[in-house]
């Protein structure tokens, strides 16, 4: 009995494990950025308003992990007043012309594949998918990249009868309609992509070391 | 009723780390960043917000990378080219990783400064 539970513990350690493919960091321990410059995001959604307000989410994560990040409003009224408005021209653009303008280390380009919300009747699902790249700024080449998804579903009310139930999960389904919020979910794709160790970015040079 | 004291305890402990968890003072600046985009119009409550920022930080030296950079712009193209080179300069002595973008806002501002100062002749 007891050598079966063991066992069971062993295979679901071995799966989590497995989940999670282990990223090759030498690249980016070799060029160990200290700045990251964060350019306009490229939108694949139907939201227009999506990049902008992604945007907005950007800089506290990655600071708080220990980097200089550059003003990303400033940067993105700096790259407009040079015609460089479309995300995706800036983009196709090459990493280390880049970074010599800004004085950048590295650059780190977001795409939005999904900013959405899906709904139904009763209830409505709120899903944002993005992926991220940075790009050494010395050599272009990928430092690393993630893709991360989240999806959020309103948690309704339970009134305890079948007619108030589904009142309150119109109500709750008509509000997320009015404005669906996708703010607090993409600050949580943010932390799970950038969460280290995990998929995510090694400390940079401002993170205090807890010793 | 100790175990009660424990878990109050305990669940103060986590509420003071929550607190502490930051290194620099935001003060909701990914909110305000995002009302600016939502009401571009609302511009002067963006600065204001900036300006808060700044002063909450200031002492304690936690004001965040780009937090200076990103208020002198607001004077920058407001026009008000003096104000905006005493936070770039700010901004390019705090952060070396700035230095190099801050040195060319700084000289943007002082060319700017001088042409405005022939027009007003």
């Amino acid at each position: 009995m007891n050598s079966g539970i063991k066992q069971l513990c062993l295979i679901v350690c071995v799966l989590a494990a497995g989940c999670a493919t282990p990223k090759d960091y030498t690249k980016f321990n070799a060029a160990s950025p200290r700045s990251l410059l964060i350019v306009p995001v490229v939108n694949r959604s139907v939201s227009v308003t999506a990049p902008d307000y992604f945007l907005s989410t950007i800089t506290i994560p990655l600071a708080e992990q220990g980097y200089y990040v550059f003003p990303v409003n400033m940067v993105k009224s700096l790259l407009e007043n040079d015609g460089l408005s479309d995300a995706n021209l800036v983009h196709a653009a090459p990493t280390q012309k880049l970074c010599e303008l800004f004085g950048s280390d590295a650059v780190l380009y977001i795409t939005i594949n999904k900013w959405e919300a899906c709904y139904a009747v009763f209830t409505t699902q709120v899903k944002v998918e993005l992926y991220y790249v940075i790009k050494d700024g010395k050599t272009g080449d990928v430092l690393w990249e993630q893709q991360q998804a989240m999806t959020y579903e309103p948690q309704n009310a339970n009134t305890g009868n079948l007619l108030g139930n589904l009142i309150a999960a119109a109500v709750t389904a008509a509000a997320t309609k009015a404005a669906p919020n996708y703010v607090p979910l993409a600050q949580q794709a943010n932390s799970k992509a950038f969460k280290y160790p995990g998929p995510g970015i090694p400390p940079g040079p401002y993170m205090k070391t807890s010793y | 009723m100790l175990k009660m004291m424990m878990l109050f305890l305990l669940s103060g402990f986590f509420l003071l780390s929550g607190c502490a968890s930051t290194m620099y003072t935001w003060k909701g600046y990914d909110n305000k960043l995002y009302s600016h985009y939502k009401n571009p119009a609302e511009y002067a409550e963006y600065v204001e917000n900036l300006k808060e920022i700044i002063e909450a930080g200031d002492q304690s030296g936690t004001v965040p990378p780009g937090l200076y950079a990103e208020y002198g712009y607001t004077f920058y193209v407001q026009g008000y080219f003096t104000q905006s080179i005493t936070y770039f300069q700010k901004e390019y002595d705090k952060w070396p990783e700035s230095r190099v973008l801050m040195a060319k806002m700084i000289d943007n501002a002082k060319k700017e400064s001088k042409k405005a100062g022939k027009g007003a002749m």
